[in-house]
């Protein structure tokens, strides 16, 4: 059975039933000149827990007027979907909206299954930071889907641990090397962090948050650079840390790991926003105990962050109601009672800028209650979130990726070299299918 | 390809198997070897289980906190938990699976049985060619037989619909193949050519007769089946979208997968999983009488 | 008289097709018809244009034998295949030893607890793979496994489960904890099948059960063995999920480590479904010869027993 314990939705940690319902300002989407008029029922797969009751308001409100329902049909998350997008595309038979992972939408696009919806949700480029927009275009004219949900990464850590070990929070990574030397040597049975090569949204974060550009395209040509400077740096950096056995190894999300977490044999985690959510579950013990930094620079002067997750709304071609169903995307990610109900029952952060410090946002997660700025904080480090470049085979990427590196993490061995595997094997996979690709 | 020897073992008629008669009442002890293999064997396999049991007691605190075989205090809260977990889709989930798993495996049986039946008892041209063509579905892989199946039923608009699980899980060919060896072995052909004789149809012999001696089999058959389908998980993965018509298996997929946010999510699984294996544990339990059934009570009859 | 004795003759000659009919509709339909699309995917591959972005980019194109000259040229499959046949040399022959020696306990006189023992035995066929993996993952893992708990207090030394050689040896436990009760099943159900006379004259000339078991219980249910046998090397070349469940536990089981596993991978992770059915297609072939090359020799030799 095909089972991936990877969990690269974003998330957080707001189970806090809202009480207030603010964010009354704001007002709703505009009539934007839509033509098309009729009852329209739309069909949509996400895995996003609550999106059913999100969308109720929906079918109560703004879609009752134009006589738009939205039906929701729950997926489970993870790559095996895209397929499924695209075997039901190819059967003509592709809901009218879906969920999608950024690094999934060239992929979906270069087979023609998301339609240009700039026409219809173009003018809710305004609500989002232009890094997350770029994302949805391609780098075209066109619109593919409406940013749902955002994963800027963070460092989180055990407040109390560092104080006891006298660690100082790390503002550079080589300032988080040697913290994990000190840790080491204070407690050798101790990890200051794991490098798992089960998740490759990790390993792009910090690669994009290093200025890695891994697809680009000039004219008719893509160029492949996974195996750029800025990624060798971070690949001889994680490496380099294994080797020398100042990190562990190990995979996360397996129950050693949360073990790990809970116990504080692991005192810290390069993570997203959404982490709260997941040491809700995997350290229940240490609630309280961690706290939240900006991710490590490579040098003092930086200012940068990469990003781990989210998603968003796309229409598909197959769609007979691609303006409504643009509407109703619009709409569910700007629209300030949707953003509100989004959080509230799905716990998501969203990608929308003005609604990352409002409603569900002004108290921090239960989890990191110690912390009272976690949002305000998390806001400002969203906004330093690097360009991410995706292409038409991260799919490919990603999975010599978690082979290349699982490999090289457990061996020791020179991760240099699993990065050119990486790069070889893309641009391989690249030019198989027909791509044009610049050396 | 060469074809596969179904050998003939004649019963006798008359007979009753599996119990002997007449022993000598000096060894009415219990046998000490068997015995202890067999619990032996129990606890090798009971072991982990006994995991998922315990794990299911365990609240979401518990679970990675407290050591691996001790009991926590959760169930309850956790079976809660399931309940109200998108309105109770949970059971929905059941009733699918059991839907899914009851009919198909009765369907499945029903088919084997009257397959296995024909290809044991008859001498027809392309006898051993049919067998082995039938058999040969097994080889391809069901990761790839998945998507063009998906294509074909989508030909017919019958995706996302309860036909499209149901349907290609009907002709079991591990389930012919045991058909025929039980027919084979358990209904003898003199019992079929006194049926002839008694004027009875092709049809009547078959149901009357032959399918009664054949029932332990097909009870083997229609557990195999039946536990085949309710496990499975790619070919509904594929066919559905609609999470209403989800079996057990996609279903708690969907809870591991839909991301941690839910705090209990482990939790969840893992009860789940305990009470979706209870069913199979009561047909199990149901179905073990039906093996030491009389096998030729019906031979003896006629 | 006359007249009904030849429909009844017709009847005989008629009822295995009306009777197989069923079966064959099915076939075709759900096995014959995909398989078929399946080989016609193999043949074929996606051509994208420029960049690969819009409609009208990717095209589906003849492929002749190009899905195929690359599977077989592909080391990782190749890779993959030696690591199934060493997985199957342990797994096969103790799933069915086991198997064999249980059903022939539990078809012994005078046992005790079989009910209960065979539903044991049986259970973890029953288990999703779902949890098995959050499960193996609990034992296992030296973190939280109570046998490395266990082995710590005594001071023993504590092997790595999950690397190298002993992760064949926990992937094989997983199949044979699993794969066990249901062949056991199978081979219990076929030895309930065998009328006690067969064994009655031999047990009054004084054989031991010992004896009985050896000389005509495993005789008499070889088919069923022959069975078993030809299913577990099917299910051993198509194995999936014992490593797709140690895979998120340890970085020793990659996305390809079975040629299946390898299938999945192309044809879900990767998209890419025509390089995926023409390995299918040369895994089912394989499995075919060699599955097909074991019962032609059992068939012979059991003709040559027959002989004797």
């Amino acid at each position: 059975m095909p089972y991936t314990k990877r969990r690269r939705l974003v998330r957080t940690a707001v189970a806090i039933a809202l009480g207030a319902t603010t964010l009354a300002a704001c007002g709703s989407q505009s009539a934007d000149g839509d033509t098309e008029s009729g009852p329209a029922s739309l069909t949509y797969w996400t895995w996003t827990p609550g999106m059913d009751k999100v969308v109720d308001l929906w079918n109560k409100g703004p879609g009752k007027k134009d006589r738009i329902t939205v039906t929701v049909k729950k997926q489970a998350s993870g790559d095996t979907l895209v397929t499924k997008i695209l075997t039901a595309h190819k059967a003509g038979k592709a809901p009218d909206l879906v969920q999608a992972e950024y690094q999934a939408l060239p992929t979906l696009v270069s087979n023609d299954a998301l339609a240009d919806i700039s026409k219809n949700a173009g003018e809710a480029e305004g609500k989002f930071a232009d890094g997350v927009w770029q994302q949805t275009t391609l780098g075209t004219d066109a619109v593919y889907a409406v940013p749902q949900d955002i994963g800027p990464m963070m460092f989180y850590y055990r407040e109390d641990l560092f104080k006891k070990y006298g660690l100082t929070v790390p503002t550079t990574w080589d300032e988080f090397a040697e913290t994990a030397r000190k840790l080491k040597k204070a407690a050798p049975e101790k990890d200051l962090t794991t490098f798992s090569a089960n998740d490759s949204g990790l390993f792009a974060g910090l690669a994009q948050q290093a200025g890695a550009k891994w697809w680009t395209t000039s004219g008719d040509r893509w160029k492949v650079a996974i195996n750029d400077a800025a990624t060798q740096k971070v690949a001889k950096f994680w490496g380099g840390l294994v080797k020398e056995g100042a990190i562990d190894n190990q995979p996360m999300y397996t129950p050693a790991w949360n073990k790990a977490l809970n116990t504080g044999k692991q005192i810290a985690w390069v993570s997203a926003v959404w982490a709260p959510g997941t040491l809700t579950t995997a350290a229940p013990d240490t609630k309280g105990k961690w706290a939240m930094a900006p991710l490590p620079q490579w040098s003092a002067s930086d200012n940068s962050t990469g990003s781990w997750g989210g998603s968003s709304t796309a229409v598909t071609t197959d769609s007979e109601h691609r303006a409504a169903a643009a509407k109703f995307a619009a709409w569910l990610n700007t629209d300030s009672e949707a953003l509100n109900a989004l959080a509230k029952e799905s716990g998501i952060y969203p990608a929308a800028t003005n609604a990352q410090t409002s409603g569900a946002f002004l108290k921090p997660p239960a989890y990191f209650a110690n912390q009272a700025d976690f949002y305000t904080k998390a806001a400002d480090i969203a906004e330093t979130t690097a360009p991410s470049a995706w292409g038409p085979n991260v799919n490919v990427a990603y999975t010599t990726f978690k082979d290349a590196f699982g490999a090289a993490a457990k061996s020791k061995s020179d991760f240099g070299a699993a990065l050119d595997e990486m790069q070889a094997d893309t641009v391989a996979d690249m030019k198989k299918q027909g791509f044009e690709v610049a050396e | 390809m060469s074809s596969l020897a179904v050998p003939q073992t004649e019963p006798v008629a008359g007979s009753t198997p599996g119990t002997a008669q007449g022993r000598p009442p000096l060894r009415r002890r219990i046998a000490l070897i068997p015995t202890v293999t067999l619990l032996l064997g129990a606890l090798y396999c009971l072991l982990p289980v006994a995991w998922v049991v315990i794990a299911a007691t365990k609240s979401g605190r518990e679970l990675f906190s407290t050591f691996t075989f001790l009991p926590g205090t959760g169930f309850a809260g956790n079976v809660r938990d399931l309940n109200a977990y998108r309105d109770g889709v949970y059971w929905q989930w059941m009733a699918n699976s059991a839907l899914y798993a009851g009919l198909g495996a009765l369907l499945s049986t029903c088919v084997s049985a009257i397959s296995g039946y024909a290809l044991a008892i008859y001498r027809f041209r392309g006898r051993e060619t049919l067998f082995n063509v039938l058999l040969a579905g097994v080889l391809m892989p069901p990761v790839i037989l998945a998507v063009p199946q998906y294509l074909l039923l989508a030909k017919a608009d019958l995706t996302d619909s309860y036909l499209s699980v149901l349907l290609p899980q009907i002709l079991f060919p591990y389930g012919v193949y045991l058909a025929r060896i039980y027919a084979a072995a358990a209904v003898p052909a003199d019992v079929i050519e006194a049926g002839r004789m008694d004027g009875g149809s092709e049809w009547r012999i078959f149901t009357r007769i032959a399918l009664p001696m054949m029932i332990p089999g097909m009870v083997t058959v229609f557990l195999f089946q039946f536990v085949a389908i309710w496990n499975n998980f790619l070919l509904p993965y594929i066919m559905l979208s609609d999470d209403e018509k989800f079996p057990i298996t996609l279903g708690l997929f969907t809870l591991l997968e839909q991301g941690a946010n839910t705090p209990a999510l482990y939790t969840l699984v893992i009860t789940g999983a305990l009470l979706a294996v209870l069913p199979l544990v009561a047909l199990f339990l149901v179905i073990q009488r039906f093996w030491s059934l009389d096998l030729l009570s019906g031979a003896v009859k006629s | 008289m006359k007249s009904t004795a030849r429909r009844r003759s017709y009847g005989v000659k008629g009822a295995p097709y009306a009777f197989l009919v069923p079966a064959t509709v099915l076939f075709a339909l759900f096995f014959a018809l995909p398989i078929g699309y399946a080989v016609w995917l193999s043949f074929r591959k996606v051509q994208v244009s420029g960049l690969g972005l819009g409609s009208g980019a990717r095209k589906e194109v003849w492929a002749g034998l190009e899905n195929y000259t690359d599977a077989l040229s592909d080391s990782e499959l190749l890779h993959g295949t030696l690591r199934v046949l060493g997985y199957g040399c342990i797994v096969v022959p103790v799933m069915l030893g086991l198997a064999l020696l249980f059903a022939l306990m539990l078809d012994s006189e005078k046992v005790r607890l079989a009910p209960v023992t065979r539903l044991a035995i049986f259970l973890p066929y029953a288990i999703p793979g779902v949890v098995a993996a959050l499960l193996w993952g609990f034992l296992y893992l030296p973190d939280v496994s109570p046998f490395y708990f266990v082995l710590d207090r005594l001071g023993m030394p504590q092997p790595d489960l999950l690397d190298g050689g002993p992760l064949f040896l926990a992937l094989s436990n997983i199949a044979v904890w699993g794969g066990t009760g249901f062949n056991m099943i199978v081979i219990y159900t076929s030895l309930q099948a065998i009328p006690a006379e067969v064994y009655e004259a031999a047990k009054l000339d004084g054989a031991t059960p010992l004896q009985i078991a050896l000389r005509i219980k495993i005789p008499m249910v070889s088919p069923s063995l022959v069975l078993t046998f030809f299913f577990s090397i099917i299910a051993t070349l198509q194995v999936f999920n014992e490593p797709t469940t140690l895979k998120p536990l340890t970085n020793s089981v990659s996305t390809t480590w079975s040629p299946l596993m390898k299938v999945h991978r192309d044809a879900f992770g990767e998209g890419d479904i025509h390089g995926a059915a023409a390995q299918a297609v040369i895994i089912a072939f394989a499995t075919l010869l060699l599955s097909f090359g074991f019962l032609r020799a059992a068939n012979r030799r059991q003709k040559q027993e027959a002989a004797r």
